[in-house]
């Protein structure tokens, strides 16, 4: 277990990028859906920042609280196994216009 | 056979099969299982929860899909596991575990300035209470492949917002009051509905073969065969009777000789403004705004937005009620203290000027900003006295310069009252010059002028909404030099629009589903027939 968690720390990578809310409506339920189960496909840590508020990427009711409307920055960190491409799949999603 | 008696809500019939929806359990957070066995029936219950749902999302499209959609997704949220999780191990039942986790996810959802992020607050609740449901043994449908007739204790706007309506030709609750919310809704949706009916809950199993009567509000329990076949040409009959009046749907509404009486709609939400254009309203009479605080006063921005999609969808004239709030629609977060007489207590626009800075203020403003995209007016209820409306004058003002000096776009709108009170009708021609019309809320002015409470069955026949009190006070309404009309009950009841138009009233506001019944009516006589019948009536 011990030896286990050591290896995963050394093969961790925290990615973070900042990105604009692309959908014309914010993270509404429709986009927040598809951004949330995008997200789960990953094993990493993946967290949403805006302003000084950070929420679970695969929980779509914390996605929702961050009230984030078309135009607004925020940023996606993520913090594990597949990091990278877990950043690769979403941030295109959330600059998209998803409705 | 067996026969009971509620109040009727929404009028109609229906003869068909009853689906009972068993309430949940009051919930505890006392448990006697341990923390593993909670644990575990959490998760069954969310398996459980998220197969149905997703069975019933591969059958749904549209909006109901949506709503679906995201109860799954709710369900299956990470956030929710883990935070219940944690609040098992401290030794509450998995009820009380995910009810904590849900309210604080709905609290923080619903501050939102955002109304459609805010309104998620609701879909929270819904999984909320899917959960409950599930843990309790409880399976709750949302959707019909047959007719049914639905059956509740009681049903709050987001349960019936949540369920498909197409296959439901009737509602029967054990609780709420004709003007309640659920009748509200019902009304625009033209589904026949009885609330308040003592016992039905214990009467009734699924599955029964059930005759609702919504215009006397009797519930028939296995109806004979002879009743069966009353219901079934009356059904013929109220079938065909729609069809003629949706001929007068995309007509204007006039009497026989053409004089114009515009038909307006009574709305509460966005989907009550899509069916009121939808069946022709000429605009709407009574936004009725209430239903935006069932979660708490929203922010101004969130009103801002949400008045703003309305008028997106109705260009008309809307006419908006402010807060008509009180001791009986208990808001989240303003602590007015229980009263034993809610109807006379601190309500409406009572509550509105002693409060101004929490309720009426942040309203006003939000109106006055979204009158730059929407053709809206004010219109304050529960009002008594001209100095009312002077204060209301004040406020606006203060506002208008408020939005000024902050640069947001505002534009001054039309202030009206609603008639509601026998104060107000008595001495409405007081109030020449504060306002710029006034609407005749019928339900609550005969209320208080027979001192008849309308939730209460037992005095309800004592009420004479078209008596001779009632007369006498709408023709000294009518006489007041102020232009009027009508938004309550009155204004679709097929006796009471020929006197209505023949005291001078030219605007009546209605539910969605009446409005092409009144304008059919209204063609079938002339203004000359409709005032004798006032001047005889008032002869009486």
């Amino acid at each position: 277990m011990q030896k286990e968690h050591l290896i995963m720390s050394m093969s961790e990578q925290v990615f973070e990028q900042s990105v604009i809310i692309g959908s014309k409506s914010g993270l509404h339920a429709r986009p927040a859906s598809i951004i949330v189960q995008k997200a789960k496909e990953f094993p990493c840590q993946i967290d949403f920042i805006k302003a000084a508020k950070t929420v679970n990427a695969k929980s779509l009711l914390a996605v929702l609280t961050l009230g984030a409307e078309n135009g607004d920055q925020i940023i996606i960190r993520a913090n594990g196994e597949k990091a990278d491409q877990a950043l690769a799949a979403l941030v295109p999603l959330l600059e998209e216009n998803l409705g | 056979m067996k026969t009971l008696q509620g109040i009727p809500a929404v009028t109609g019939i229906a003869l068909g099969v009853a689906h009972v929806i068993k309430p949940l359990a009051p919930i505890t957070a006392a448990t006697q299982r341990t923390c593993e066995e909670e644990i575990a029936r959490l998760t069954a219950a969310l398996n459980s929860g998220k197969a149905q749902l997703a069975t019933l999302q591969a059958t749904m499209t549209g909006e109901t899909a949506e709503i679906i959609a995201t109860q799954h997704e709710i369900l299956d949220d990470p956030e929710l596991y883990e935070q219940s999780l944690a609040l098992i191990q401290t030794g509450i039942s998995a009820e009380a575990a995910v009810t904590q986790v849900i309210d604080q996810f709905a609290q923080q959802l619903a501050s939102l300035p955002d109304p459609y992020l805010a309104a998620r607050a609701d879909d929270a609740r819904a999984a909320g209470r899917r959960i409950i449901a599930e843990l309790q043994g409880i399976t709750q449908s949302l959707q019909f492949q047959e007719d049914v007739i639905l059956i509740a204790q009681d049903l709050s706007p987001a349960e019936v917002a949540e369920r498909d309506l197409s296959h439901v030709q009737a509602i029967v609750t054990e609780e709420g009051a004709a003007t309640g919310h659920l009748a509200i809704v019902a009304q625009g949706w033209g589904i026949p509905t009885i609330v308040g009916m003592a016992g039905i809950m214990a009467s009734i199993e699924n599955g029964q073969t059930l005759v609702v009567d919504g215009e006397y509000g009797t519930v028939t329990i296995d109806p004979d065969e002879a009743t069966r076949t009353v219901t079934h040409t009356r059904l013929a009959h109220l079938q065909q009777q729609q069809k003629e009046a949706l001929q007068y749907r995309d007509r204007p509404g006039m009497t026989a000789d053409r004089v114009p009486v515009a038909v307006l709609a009574n709305i509460g939400s966005l989907a009550d403004a899509r069916k009121a254009v939808e069946m022709g309203a000429e605009g709407v009479g009574l936004f009725r705004t209430e239903f935006l605080a069932a979660n708490g006063i929203p922010s101004e921005d969130a009103q801002v937005a949400y008045y703003t999609e309305i008028a997106k969808v109705m260009p008309l004239p809307i006419t908006i009620r402010t807060f008509d709030i009180g001791g009986d629609k208990p808001v989240p977060g303003l602590n007015i203290p229980p009263e034993g007489n809610p109807f006379l207590g601190w309500r409406g626009i009572r509550l509105g000027l002693d409060r101004p800075e929490e309720i009426l203020l942040p309203q006003l403003r939000a109106i006055l900003r979204a009158a730059t995209v929407g053709n809206f007016q004010i219109m304050l209820p529960m009002v008594v006295a001209p100095q009312e409306a002077t204060q209301t004058r004040a406020l606006l003002d203060q506002a208008l310069s408020q939005l000024e000096r902050e640069g947001k776009p505002a534009r001054r709108v039309l202030l009206g009252i609603m008639v509601e009170t026998p104060a107000a009708a008595l001495t409405l021609d007081h109030f020449r010059g504060l306002i710029d019309f006034a609407s005749i809320g019928t339900n609550d002015l005969v209320q208080y002028t027979f001192a008849v409470d309308r939730t209460n069955p037992r005095v309800q026949a004592r009420a004479q909404p078209l008596g001779l009190a009632t007369l006498r006070l709408l023709a000294q309404i009518s006489n007041s030099g102020i232009p009027i009309s009508i938004c309550g009950q009155l204004a679709a009841d097929p006796q009471a629009i020929p006197l209505l138009v023949g005291l001078g009233i030219r605007k009546l506001s209605v539910a969605p589903a009446s409005i092409p019944k009144v304008k059919q009516l209204l063609a079938s006589q002339t203004l000359e027939e409709m005032q004798a019948k006032i001047w005889q009536a008032l002869r009486a």
